[in-house]
């Protein structure tokens, strides 16, 4: 792993964003996630790793409760977003939602055109007064999210008629849009070629100065390049989290250490 | 040999046809499935397909043709009778059938005391039997007679003949499966040309009868008569537009009523009732759905109706005259609708993907705002189609508005008077004995084609909706 680019791994401002405690989560008689404790960082990038199946995406959606919406799906543990509880009975999950904004795993943009989809969540949330101002937010999110050149001259044609990698990039862009404080990313570079790729990692460390970004990836060297902290996930279990820099170069359980270098997967 | 023992037979050979193809196929082999091309059923149903195809194909024409060919052959004898010569010859067939149950020699029996005779047998005829018509009926049963036993000849000897010649050519190599993949298609081909044909058929009789009834009332006055008032006597006027009016009128009532209260419980039923509540619920409306239209009409009348006297007639707000008034009916056939248009839209809201509705909420949108801004929306196409098809269900609607509507044909604008549709006319106009070539019959024929024509081009308009809306997500 030569062409690990790693950025300045010290985090700026050490507070916790997130903080989740003995999390469970079971489908059905499933048990998907077992006693997942782990303290996310405020400006800070944390990559969720681990083999397929593992719960990465799971965990990911306890984190906005966006498991609310699978009947089946049972979340049990705390889960507090600056000391409050989003599991509390007073917390609107529709205003968290949009605090903590997601990029969802498949690409699912709306069946309407492409500024309407970034437009979306600015509107619902009132982010802007006159049109000015929207045509303004939609260019922002589409030139963050790489996308602008490509989308400029057709703002207007169906979202959904995009390629798989555009409309990956649209849902960034949607997300961006409403400003949120924590953006959960779900594989957001799955589809991309390494330029996009290259681009959405840029974006990615440009939020890190006012946001706090959770990656799910399976490229280790995504997780390397971006992430301050990386969480490995193995069958359920949180089995090892820390600074990046260590998980890659000194991981203390096995399993991390046969998964980073590609014994299990 | 009758038609039905016959068909038995051809199964029977066929049947034996199956089990000799499948052991030919099998004992050249020495059983090892390998060095065959197909599996031992295929060459056993190879064989039986070559019998029943060509037999039951002449049997099915024979059966459908030979009556005519008879009744060609025995007209002649009945040429110089007086009298329309169909209804003699319809007379000279039931006293053959009629000869037959009494099961007399046709050369002993006299025209004496006949009718009544033949009357006990269950044949009742309108006049008495005079002779030729007796020497026709008798040679009529001769001439029968000899065609079933033709028929039995040739179709036991084809289907004999097609099962030796199919079974020599039972040989390990034989591309049986092949075969009897393409029999399958045949049969698959010749059920659509079946619903095809019937289809046309329809069309066809509407579209003849249309024109003999325009060629005795003008089309014109068809068309832009603002007056309907068919007299049998004569000199009637049938004009269809207080009809289109009045069908226009019901159905747009029973729009109005049946989309939003439809859609939206579609909308509960999908986005926001539990799945305990789905679970009877989707089912309670599709048994709504399935009620007879005459149900709803007995609710128009008995219930409906006074209920919408009491308020608006006499001795209420005095707007209403009688219980059948276009309202009454438009209700009714609203509430009608109503499960038609919500377990349509339901089956459309729920084919939006999950996915879209999570990339709103994750947003920070609510349900509503979800549901409106993305998920109507993406159903919309769908939903505009089921509106359509509930439309075209609304305009064919005939118990409801005979029972809750009236009968007056009439041009107006106000929703508590009797009005009438095209269907309860084309009801009345062919109800009791009519004469088949007075304008006043016929014109039921031009209504129905109207009709057709219309429903016809809503129907396309919302299946080429509805397909628009497929392509979206596929
Ligand atoms: N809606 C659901 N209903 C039932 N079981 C589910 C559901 N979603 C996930 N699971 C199960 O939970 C476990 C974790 O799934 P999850 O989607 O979190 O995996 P993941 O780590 O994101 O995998 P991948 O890398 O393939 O996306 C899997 O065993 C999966 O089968
Ligand atoms: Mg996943």
């Amino acid at each position: 792993m030569n062409d690990m680019r790693l950025f300045e791994r010290a985090a700026t401002v050490d507070e916790v964003k997130i903080r989740a405690k003995d999390v469970n989560v079971h489908y059905g008689i499933a048990h998907a996630l077992k006693d997942v404790s782990v303290d996310i960082g405020d400006r800070l990038v944390t990559a969720f790793i681990g083999p397929s199946g593992c719960g990465k995406s799971t965990f990911l959606r306890c984190l906005n409760r966006m498991n609310d919406t699978i009947a089946a799906a049972r979340v049990t543990g705390a889960i507090e977003l600056d000391g409050q509880d989003i599991y509390d009975r007073r917390v609107d999950p529709v205003q968290l939602r949009a605090k903590v904004g997601m990029v969802f795993q498949k690409p699912n943009p709306f069946p309407k055109s492409i500024y309407e989809n970034v437009a979306y969540g600015p509107r619902i949330h009132g982010l802007a007064r006159t049109r000015a101002e929207l045509d303004e937010i939609v260019e922002k999110a589409l030139r963050r999210a790489a996308l602008w050149n490509e989308a400029k001259d057709r703002l207007q044609s169906p979202g959904t008629g995009l390629s798989g990698g555009q409309q990956q990039r649209l849902c960034i862009a949607r997300a961006i849009a409403t400003e949120p404080e924590v953006l959960l990313m779900d594989e957001p570079a799955s589809a991309l070629d390494p330029i996009a790729t290259a681009q959405i990692e840029e974006l990615i460390d440009e939020l890190r100065q006012t946001y706090s970004v959770v990656i799910v990836t399976h490229s280790m060297q995504q997780a390397a390049r971006v992430s301050q902290r990386t969480a490995f996930f193995h069958l359920g279990h949180l089995v090892e989290y820390g600074e990046t820099g260590d998980i890659f170069t000194n991981p203390r359980d096995p399993r991390t250490e046969s998964y980073i270098s590609g014994r299990i997967g | 040999m009758s038609p039905g023992w016959l068909f038995l037979l051809v199964l029977l050979i066929a049947a034996a046809g199956y089990v000799l193809g499948r052991s030919r196929a099998l004992s050249a082999t020495g059983g090892s499935l390998r060095t065959m091309h197909s599996l031992p059923g295929a060459y056993g149903w190879n064989v039986a397909m070559a019998v029943l195809i060509p037999s039951l194909l002449i049997l099915a024409v024979w059966t459908l043709v030979a009556p005519a060919v008879l009744g060609r052959l025995v007209t002649p004898m009945m040429a110089g009778q007086e009298g329309n010569l169909s209804l003699l010859m319809s007379d000279v067939r039931r006293v053959a059938d009629g000869l037959l149950l009494l099961g007399e020699d046709p050369a002993s029996i006299t025209t004496e005391g006949l009718r009544d005779r033949l009357a006990e047998a269950g044949v009742a005829l309108g006049q008495d039997v005079s002779n030729a018509t007796l020497a026709a009926a008798a040679r009529y049963d001769v001439l029968g007679a000899w065609s079933h036993w033709l028929l039995t000849i040739l179709v036991l000897s084809v289907a004999l003949g097609a099962a030796a010649l199919a079974v020599r050519r039972t040989t390990p190599t034989l591309r049986a499966r092949n075969e009897v993949e393409r029999g399958i298609r045949g049969l698959l081909i010749a059920a659509a040309l079946v619903a095809i044909a019937t289809t046309v058929g329809i069309v066809l009789a509407l579209i003849f009868n249309t024109i003999k009834f325009f060629q005795i009332y003008p089309a014109s006055e068809f068309f832009f008569g603002t007056t309907w008032t068919p007299s049998f006597g004569g000199g009637s006027e049938l004009g269809i537009l207080p009809l289109v009016w009045g069908t226009l009128y019901i159905s747009t009532i029973a729009l109005f009523v049946a989309v939003p209260l439809g859609l939206l419980s579609a909308v509960y039923l999908s986005e926001y009732a539990s799945s305990r509540v789905r679970a009877w619920a989707k089912p309670m409306l599709e048994v709504l759905a399935g009620i007879p239209s005459i149900v709803y009409g007995l609710f128009a009348l008995l219930t409906v109706g006074p209920a919408l006297m009491l308020v608006f007639g006499d001795g209420g707000l005095g707007w209403m005259q009688g219980g059948t008034a276009v309202i009454t009916a438009g209700l009714v056939m609203g509430i009608m609708l109503i499960p038609f248009v919500s377990s349509l839209s339901d089956d459309i809201i729920n084919a939006v993907p999950q996915a879209m509705r999570d990339g709103s909420l994750g947003l920070g949108a609510t349900r509503s705002e979800t549901i409106r801004q993305v998920v109507l929306p993406a159903a919309l196409p769908g939903i505009m189609g089921a509106v359509l098809l509930a439309a075209s269900r609304a305009i064919g609607e005939t118990m409801i508005v005979v029972l809750g509507a009236g009968a007056a044909a009439r041009l107006s604008l106000n929703p508590f008077e009797a009005m009438t549709t095209i269907t309860a006319k084309i009801v009345s106009q062919l109800t009791g004995d009519q004469d088949f070539s007075s304008p006043e019959a016929l014109v039921a024929f031009a209504l129905a084609m109207s009709l057709f024509v219309v429903t016809l081009c809503l129907n396309i308009v919302a299946l080429w909706i509805v397909r628009r809306y497929r392509e979206q997500y596929e």
